[in-house]
C-alpha cells in the first residue's frame, strides 16, 4: 500500500452489468481518508452493488476500485481491510453473539481466549456485554444490529461498509440509532460508506452525500448543497419529503417553454397578494406541520408545506407566494 | 355456566386416517405383540399361550445370530454410504449451474425405478462374467470378483445396490440448502473463510437439524428395505451371509410356518432399530448440534 491516509477509496468508471441490466454504468467517485458517504437511490439504482464491488463479493465487468491508490482487483473479500454490515445483518443463526463475534477471529486462527477478549471488549463498546450468551432469534432488531456493527468493528478495517444498517428498524429506534452510528463514526473516524433509500438518513448521516440513479452517479455534494441546488430534475424530485414541485415549461410559476419550473413545498407560502391562485384539495396535519395539497386552475398541483393549522380546508381558494425557483432545462432536466 | 362443546369437526376430519392407523397398524402390532407368545403357525385359528418358549428358542438360534450381524453389518455399511452420496450430491447439486437439472434428475431416477426392477439390473451389474462391474475392474487390471457367491462380496453388492435410491434425502438436502440466506456466505467470505470453511462452519452446523432426521429416517428404511435386493439376489446366501432380520422374519412367518416366531423377531427388530436410534440421537446431543 501506498502512504498516506488509510481508507481512501476511488472508483473509477466502474461498471458491473447484469444480463442485460447495467447495474453499475461508469461510476467514478472519490471518498477521502476518514469520510462518511451516503450513497442514497431507489431500489436498482445500484449502491448495493457498488458496496459489493468494492468488498470483492463481486466483480466488475470494467472500471477498477482503488483502496489507498492501489487497485484491489485481484485482491480476494477478506484481505481488502473492509468489514461489511449487512441489511437484515447475516448474523449466523446457530451461533450465540459471542460466536458471530469470534467467528472471523478463530478462522484467522486467532487463540479461543484472545479472540474472546477482544469480542467482549467490542461488546462492551457497544452496549450488548450482557447479551453474549443469547442467540439471534432471542434478540430484538436494535440488539442484532448492535451486534452486526460489533463484528464489523472486529474486524479494525479502514473502510466501513453499511448496507441500509437502519432499515430493518423501527422508526423510533431508528432515529436513537442514528445518532447512535454517528457519534461512533465521530470516534473512530474510518472511512464509511453508508447505503440507503431513506433520504432522512442521507440528509442527516453523511459528510457527503452521492444520490444515484440506474446505475449512473447524478450529484455528489454536501447534504444541504444537494439539497439546495439539485444538479437535475431526477435529485430534485427525489430528495426532500414531500419532493420539490416541478412544473414543466413554468406554467403558473411563470417562465418559458425551454425550462422546468421548480419550487420546494416550504417554499410556496400562503400570501393573500401572491401570483398563483389554486384550491385546496387535500390538507394533511402532521402536527407540527400541514401539508396542503393544491390545484392551480390550469391542472397544476402543487404541494405546500405549512405551519400547524393553516386555517384553510379542501375547496378553499387560496392564493400562493413562490420563493427559490428552481430552474432546469427541460430537454435535459440538467439545472440552469 | 356451561362450557360450550369443543366442535367436532376436528375429530371428523381425523376419523378417516385414525380408524386405517388403528386397524391397520395398531391393531396389528398389538396382535402381533400377543401372537409372540403362542405357538401361532399362521394357518390355524386356535393359538395356545406358551409363555418365554420363544424366547428360550430365540436365545439358542444360531441362524438368527447369522441374521443379526448380517443386519448390523449392512446398517453400518449401507447407511454412511446413502447419507454421504444424498448429503454431497444434494450440496453439490444445490448451486445453480448450468445442466444441473440434468444431474439432479440423474440422482434421483435410481429412485423412481421399483426395487425389483433394480435389483434385476444389479443381479447384471454384478454378474462375474459379463456384468459391467467386473468388467471396470478389469480394466484397471483387477480379476474381479465372484460377487454374489462371496459372503462379503454378497453384503457389499446389497449395500452397493442401494446406495442409489437416495433421491429423498438428497431432494431435502437440495432443498434445505437452499433455504439457507446467501449473506450469510458473503458475511463468512468476508471473514477469509473459504469454501470448506464454509461447510464445516455454516453449512452443516445450519442443516444439522435436517442431516439428524435423515440419518434416523435412513437407519429405520435401512433395516427394512434390504429385503427385496436379498430375496432377489442372494435368497439371504451365501451362507446367510445376506440373511437380513426381514428376509428371516419372512422366512419363519411364510415359508416355515412359524408366525409366532416370525412376531417376536420382527419385535427384535424393533428394538434394535429404537437402541441404535437413541445412541445416535444422544451422540447427536453431545455435539449440541440440536439447540
Amino acid at each position: 500500500m501506498s502512504d498516506g491516509p488509510r481508507g481512501t477509496i476511488r472508483l473509477a468508471a466502474l461498471t458491473r452489468s447484469y444480463g442485460r441490466t447495467t447495474a453499475v454504468d461508469g461510476i467514478d467517485l472519490e471518498v477521502r481518508a476518514g469520510e462518511l458517504i451516503t450513497l442514497v437511490g431507489p431500489s436498482g439504482s445500484g449502491k448495493s452493488t457498488i458496496l459489493r464491488l468494492i468488498a470483492g463479493l463481486d466483480r466488475p465487468d470494467g472500471g477498477q476500485v482503488l483502496v489507498d491508490g492501489t487497485d484491489v482487483a485481484a485482491v480476494p473479500p477478506h484481505r481488502r481491510a473492509v468489514a461489511m454490515v449487512f441489511q437484515d445483518y447475516a448474523l449466523f443463526p446457530h451461533l450465540t453473539v459471542l460466536g458471530n463475534l469470534t467467528f472471523g477471529l478463530r478462522v484467522r486462527r486467532v487463540r479461543r481466549a484472545e479472540a474472546d477478549r477482544r469480542a467482549r471488549a467490542a461488546a462492551e463498546r457497544l452496549g450488548i456485554g450482557d447479551l453474549l450468551e443469547r442467540y439471534p432469534d432471542q434478540m430484538s432488531g436494535g440488539q442484532r444490529q448492535r451486534v452486526a456493527l460489533a463484528r464489523a468493528l472486529l474486524r479494525d478495517p479502514s473502510v466501513y461498509l453499511l448496507d441500509e444498517p437502519l432499515a430493518s428498524l423501527d422508526a423510533q429506534l431508528r432515529f436513537a440509532t442514528r445518532a447512535d452510528l454517528l457519534a461512533l463514526h465521530r470516534e473512530l473516524r474510518t472511512t464509511t460508506i453508508h447505503v440507503t433509500h431513506d433520504q432522512h438518513e442521507a440528509m442527516t448521516l453523511g459528510d457527503r452525500v452521492v444520490v444515484l440513479a440506474a446505475g449512473r452517479v447524478r450529484q455528489v455534494g454536501p447534504p444541504q448543497q444537494v439539497y439546495d441546488e439539485p444538479a437535475d430534475t431526477f435529485v430534485a424530485g427525489f430528495l426532500g419529503s414531500p419532493p420539490m414541485n416541478l412544473v414543466p415549461g413554468g406554467g403558473v410559476l411563470g417562465g418559458d417553454e425551454a425550462m422546468t419550473l421548480g419550487v420546494r413545498p416550504e417554499d410556496l407560502t400562503l400570501d393573500d397578494a401572491g401570483p398563483v391562485t389554486a384550491t385546496v384539495e387535500a390538507v394533511e396535519a402532521l402536527g407540527s406541520e400541514a401539508i396542503l395539497l393544491t390545484r392551480c386552475p390550469d391542472g397544476t398541483r402543487l404541494t405546500v408545506r405549512t405551519g400547524p393549522r393553516p386555517g384553510v380546508g379542501p375547496g378553499d381558494e387560496v392564493r400562493l407566494l413562490a420563493d427559490r425557483l428552481h430552474r432546469f432545462d427541460a430537454a435535459t432536466g440538467r439545472r440552469r | 355456566m356451561k362450557r360450550p362443546r369443543p366442535p367436532l369437526t376436528g375429530w371428523a376430519f381425523l376419523a378417516p386416517y385414525a380408524i386405517a392407523v388403528a386397524v391397520l397398524v395398531a391393531v396389528p402390532a398389538l396382535l402381533n405383540l400377543g401372537y409372540a407368545f403362542t405357538d401361532h403357525t399362521g394357518l390355524t385359528r386356535d393359538p395356545q399361550f406358551t409363555g418365554l418358549a420363544n424366547v428360550r428358542r430365540m436365545l439358542d438360534d444360531r441362524f438368527l445370530l447369522d441374521s443379526l450381524e448380517a443386519s448390523l453389518f449392512h446398517v453400518a455399511l449401507a447407511v454412511p454410504v446413502r447419507f454421504l452420496a444424498a448429503v454431497g450430491l444434494g450440496l453439490l447439486l444445490a448451486a445453480p449451474r448450468p445442466g444441473g437439472r440434468w444431474f439432479r434428475t440423474a440422482v434421483y431416477l435410481p429412485t423412481v425405478i421399483p426395487d425389483v426392477a433394480l435389483a434385476v439390473l444389479f443381479l447384471w451389474v454384478l454378474n462375474p462374467l459379463y456384468g459391467p462391474l467386473n468388467q471396470l475392474l478389469g480394466l484397471v487390471g483387477h480379476s474381479g470378483y465372484n460377487w454374489l457367491a462371496d459372503p462379503t462380496t454378497a453384503r457389499i453388492g446389497v449395500v452397493l445396490m442401494l446406495a442409489f435410491p437416495i433421491g429423498e434425502g438428497f431432494i431435502v438436502v437440495l432443498a434445505a440448502r437452499r433455504l439457507l440466506d446467501g449473506r450469510l456466505y458473503q458475511a463468512a467470505a468476508l471473514e477469509g473463510c473459504g469454501p470448506f470453511g464454509q461447510l464445516r462452519r455454516l453449512t452443516l452446523p445450519l442443516l444439522a437439524p435436517v442431516l439428524v432426521l435423515l440419518a434416523v429416517r435412513d437407519i429405520i428404511l435401512t433395516l427394512q428395505v434390504n429385503f427385496v435386493p436379498a430375496y432377489v439376489l442372494t435368497d439371504g446366501r451365501p451362507a446367510n451371509a445376506t440373511l437380513y432380520l426381514p428376509v428371516y422374519i419372512f422366512d419363519q412367518v411364510f415359508e416355515f410356518s412359524g408366525f409366532a416366531y416370525g412376531s417376536l423377531v420382527t419385535i427384535l427388530l424393533m428394538l434394535i432399530t429404537a437402541v441404535i436410534i437413541t445412541g445416535l440421537l444422544l451422540a447427536v446431543r453431545r455435539w449440541r448440534v440440536l439447540r
